[in-house]
């Protein structure tokens, strides 16, 4: 073994230190950092996101925030001792693109653990692949709860995890929000693809179930890429709906926003909700325009929890690259340091020990406390919806009052029939 | 019900001029050049980024910067094709189509590396904000100011064509490349014009469009594919076609939501298949017999 | 003299290409392996598409939709039915043909940028239908979990392909077959009368030959061969989803037919080694591939009008031989 010389010992042990002080879910033995490091040589993670394209942001972000983890850890002495590097490529929203990242990372470039995916269908291409890589894969944007219940639950792909939270967020906690409002008659206005179908089946029979008075009277569907929500908001707005359900997202999420404030949508519904309008993109993009009083949420929100870990992260991410947190930052984050703890805790990257040290795994995230559900490899955590509000502090909207519905409480729980 | 058809009758109407604005430069630059620019797209989004920049470069005048913003996507025009299309248009089409898209690429991450991937918050116009009462019910102002100025457009480029002498020019090399050449008609002259000003047209609806659509990276493919199928319905090269395809196509979108809330992309591509068996040159396009089709 | 030169050293090429491609997997990775096989089937797609572009003179901006109907055919077979890899690829092959037939029967009738807007058309049709199909194909989620199936024929064989070399070795087979196929073709008087009508189909009209009829069997070999090399792509990928039916996979064949060279047997294969290998390496360095992939793209149109292949054949070939 190499000797290490007295400054990278210190380095080490007041990074360790300074770990378990954040609270980063670090909580072993400060002289862990001095034994055999599990790898010779960097561990090193493979990320892919969209980079490129109209929601090319979505990768800068996961990207901002994967790698200040891994400068965090590395400069607080790696990862197990080891140094830790990641690289990230374009998954170009295509199932065939990302499947081929995978198998470029793991069988050249050498990944010891994969992280990323935005699409579903990107998600559950690569999930599919991971017992042949056998690798750890955490997923940290792709929604779509087949990961879980199918590939995780049912088919027993024991490598992939999920760091964000599913569709239930989107579908089902929308619901037990949406059950106390004054509205009878709901609508959509959603993406034409599975999200869009999936949130608002979701959102229907939940909410069914607390308010059997609901009406749903109208749904439009828009076409990925819609730039023109005039003739969707045209063909709902006659049904006199009260409350309008959206699971747009990203630029056309902006779009719709902006064009249904023109159409006066916000003057005669009573309510809109949209899952992922407190995206980061979603609340920079649209600025002052944003309607007051809309219900939303996202994956993360950068105000939430209150707690001294976030503040400190979002203080942290804003020094290192200008900018608050979007939800894929966090996700990203946190992705790298549920690795770090796991492997620490398994004290190998033997990959089915690692899964091991996942399976039910307590983590201290900026998001607050998230823990990996043993039988779907699930991460539990809580995410908020709220109202957008005005605040003199920021250049856009943010959420006030807050409404947090512990997530086990809506989570869909296993097994799932 | 009435008042729901006329009104989503409106709203195809809008939809349709924002499509003609895109459509016309690229129909006219096909009918002189000959050339399916698939870059038009790109154009589109140049001006939709750079309206925003010059609008606030030039103190929130929205007009100002959207002029400022298409005369440089037009000068850029200028250079495009003296460098690069000039030597292509002896070539096959598919090498064209291939260079525009080598284009498409290009301009996509450089927009990425000059503005950032993020989304823009562009201004939106004095006089334009807010919605006026269309038979009970809230309609854009914006949107009225489009389909009054789609037309305004159709009539602007009709009086270009019929009555100067540029637009004589264009309609002679555009029946007869060789015949204009002979009664001494610059060609490469003509064609660096019209090219400039069809990436002007281009420039136009990607600025107009920014108050009301999200400006992003790669917006331009999400409007290049629609445009291209308005110009082959209405016949590739016809700018009074390509009027008449758009308002198709607008009313087709319009009306399909509202009676399909599963309304797809398919009908439309459905319609351009019908279109091209039945009339192989488009509703308005030179007439092609099958066996020269 | 220097034509039996030529071909003596096209023979020694070729045979050098057919080693290393029977080596490949004792000496290259899993992920060459794997990029290989997607090479091939690019090579394969692109060949079926240069029947009719190079050939015959069509140029079709469709051709995602034959190869995703071969793609889903065998996806569904091998996931619903049977994992009976040889079934599915070529029943896979056989639905492919089909809507070649009935697409190609509306096409032909056209020629130059009516026929491309015309498969465009159709090929866009197809891919609406993919992701709307949603209890078949599982929308834009796709159809997840193909198994890779195995190779058999009762009695007479059963290979396992759970490995990424064995089934590199059948989808070699496959492309070889079918190279050798289309080479036979493309040289056979059948071959002759295509070029001809891309030359000049009135005088071939002239002589009798249906021009109509030629151009419709063309564009069923065309389309039959682009739904063989969608048919190895399920079980390769074990996930299928809509993309594979998009225009921007239908611009994959002429763009490679182009950078190769159109009027070369060879130029859709060099052209999707190019293609892949270029992008690969461009994605290793930089997030922002697209603006290098555009300039190099460019610089090819530009500077290689005939393809590389015939590049090479009229620079470096017949200096050689001096």
């Amino acid at each position: 073994m190499k000797r290490m010389n007295r400054r990278d010992f210190l380095k080490r042990s007041l990074g360790t230190l300074a770990g378990v002080a954040l609270g980063t879910g670090l909580d072993l033995p400060e002289a862990f950092a001095q034994r055999r490091p599990v790898k010779q040589g960097p561990i090193k993670i493979g990320g892919q996101a969209i980079l490129s394209g109209p929601l090319g942001g979505y990768g800068n972000f996961m990207k901002m925030g994967a790698q200040l983890a891994v400068e965090e850890i590395n400069t607080k002495g790696g990862i197990a001792g080891s140094q830790t590097e990641i690289e990230f490529r374009d998954e170009e929203l295509k199932p065939d693109v990302a499947v081929k990242n995978a198998r470029y990372f793991v069988d050249n470039w050498g990944a010891d653990f994969l992280i990323g995916c935005d699409a579903s269908s990107v998600g559950l291409a690569v999930g599919q692949v991971m017992p042949e890589l056998n690798k750890v894969l955490i997923i940290t944007h792709a929604a779509t709860e087949k990961i879980n219940e199918d590939l995780v639950y049912k088919k027993g792909i024991k490598q992939v995890f999920r760091i964000s939270v599913p569709v239930y967020q989107d579908g089902i906690a929308a619901a037990i929000i949406a059950k106390d409002f004054p509205v009878k008659r709901w609508a959509a206005i959603s993406p034409d693809y599975e999200y869009g179908y999936t949130t608002w089946k979701m959102f229907r029979e939940t909410l069914k179930k607390f308010r059997p008075d609901v009406e749903f009277i109208a749904e439009a569907w828009a076409k990925f890429g819609t730039v023109d929500f005039g003739p969707h908001i045209g063909a709902v707005m006659p049904k006199e709906p009260e409350g309008i359900f959206t699971t747009e997202w990203g630029g056309e999420a902006i779009t719709l926003i902006k064009q249904a404030k023109l159409f006066g949508v916000f003057d005669k519904a009573k309510a809109w909700m949209n899952p992922m309008g407190a995206a980061m993109d979603v609340l920079e993009g649209l600025g002052a325009e944003y309607p007051l009083g809309l219900w939303i949420s996202c994956r993360y929100w950068f105000l939430y929890p209150d707690t001294r870990e976030n503040r400190a992260f979002v203080q942290r991410f804003q020094k290192r690259w200008n900018r608050y947190p979007h939800y894929v930052s966090e996700t990203g984050y946190s992705a790298v340091y549920a690795i770090k703890t796991a492997v620490e805790k398994a004290g190998t990257l033997e990959t089915s020990e690692v899964i091991k040290a996942l399976e039910g795994l307590s983590l201290d995230t900026p998001a607050g406390k998230r823990v990996f559900r043993r039988e779907d490899h699930q991460a539990i955590y809580e995410v908020p919806w709220g109202q957008t509000a005005e605040d003199k502090k920021y250049p856009f909207r943010i959420l006030r009052p807050l409404k947090v519905i512990p997530a086990n409480d809506y989570y869909r729980q296993p097994p799932f029939a | 019900m009435v008042e729901t058809l006329i009104f989503q009758g409106l709203i195809g109407l809008s939809l349709a001029m924002y499509i003609w604005l895109v459509a016309a430069g690229l129909t006219l630059v096909f009918g002189v050049l000959g050339v399916l620019n698939f870059a038009h797209g790109s154009l589109y989004m140049l001006g939709a980024y750079l309206t925003e920049t010059c609008t606030a470069l030039l103190g929130g005048n929205f007009w100002l910067g959207l002029l400022l913003a298409t005369i440089i996507v037009a000068v850029l025009g200028v250079g495009l094709e003296c460098f690069f299309f000039r030597p292509m248009y002896r070539l096959p089409l598919a090498y064209q189509l291939l260079m525009t898209f080598a284009f498409v690429l290009i301009f996509d991450d450089l927009v990425k590396m000059v503005w950032g991937p993020v989304y823009r918050v562009p201004p939106t116009p004095k006089g334009l904000e807010g919605s006026l009462s269309i038979l009970g019910r809230a309609f854009p102002v914006y949107n009225v100011f489009i389909i009054g100025l789609g037309p305004l457009v159709a009539l602007l480029l009709w009086l270009i064509l019929e009555k100067t002498s540029w637009g004589k020019m264009i309609r002679a090399s555009a029946s007869s490349r060789e015949m204009a050449s002979a009664i001494g008609i610059n060609i490469k002259m003509l064609f660096t014009t019209v090219f400039a000003f069809g990436a002007w047209l281009a420039a136009l609806g990607g600025g107009l469009s920014i108050p009301i659509r999200a400006v992003s990276p790669g917006m331009g493919t999400f409007i290049i594919i629609e445009a291209f199928v308005v110009v082959v319905i209405g016949g590739l090269g016809s700018l009074k076609g390509a009027f008449i395809g758009a308002v198709l196509i607008g009313l087709l979108e319009a009306y399909g939501t509202l009676f399909l809330p599963v309304f797809e992309m398919f009908f439309i591509f459905f319609l351009m298949a019908v279109v091209l068996i039945v009339q192989p040159g488009g509703l308005f396009g030179t007439q092609v017999s099958h066996e020269e089709a | 003299m220097k034509r039996r030169e030529g071909s003596i050293l096209n023979i020694i090429l070729i045979l050098l290409l057919l080693v290393g491609l029977a080596l490949l997997p004792q000496v290259a990775s899993r992920f060459s392996i794997y990029l290989t096989i997607q090479i091939l089937l690019l090579s394969l797609l692109a060949m079926g598409f240069n029947l009719l572009f190079g050939y015959t003179g069509l140029l079709s901006f469709g051709h995602a939709a034959f190869y995703a109907i071969g793609a889903y055919a065998a996806g569904l077979i091998l996931k619903e039915a049977t994992p009976s890899l040889l079934l599915a690829v070529l029943v896979g092959t056989a639905v492919a043909a089909l809507f070649s037939l009935v697409i190609g029967f509306f096409c032909v009738r056209h020629t130059k940028i009516y026929f491309s807007m015309l498969t465009l058309a159709f090929g866009m049709m197809v891919y609406s239908l993919i992701w709307k199909w949603r209890d078949v194909t599982g929308g834009d989620d796709g159809l997840i979990g193909i198994p890779r199936g195995t190779l058999s024929i009762p009695g007479l064989l059963q290979v396992n392909l759970h490995s990424m070399e064995s089934y590199y070795y059948f989808v070699l087979i496959v492309c070889l077959l079918s190279t050798l196929f289309l080479h036979r073709l493309v040289h056979s008087s059948f071959g002759l009368i295509l070029q001809g009508i891309r030359e000049n189909a009135e005088r071939v009209a002239f002589t009798g030959i249906s021009v109509q009829h030629y151009r419709l069997l063309a564009f069923i070999i065309s389309g039959a061969f682009a739904g063989l090399a969608g048919t190895l792509l399920p079980p390769l990928e074990n996930t299928l989803a809509p993309a594979v039916a998009h225009w921007t996979k239908s611009a994959e064949p002429v763009l490679v037919s182009l950078l190769g060279g159109a009027q070369t047997f060879a130029g859709p294969i060099i052209g999707s080694i190019l293609f892949l290998v270029i992008k690969e390496s461009i994605v290793r360095h930089t997030e922002y591939w697209l603006i290098w992939f555009g300039a190099i793209l460019l610089v090819l149109v530009l500077g290689f009008r005939g393809g590389i292949v015939g590049f090479l054949y009229e620079n470096v070939l017949t200096r050689l031989r001096r």
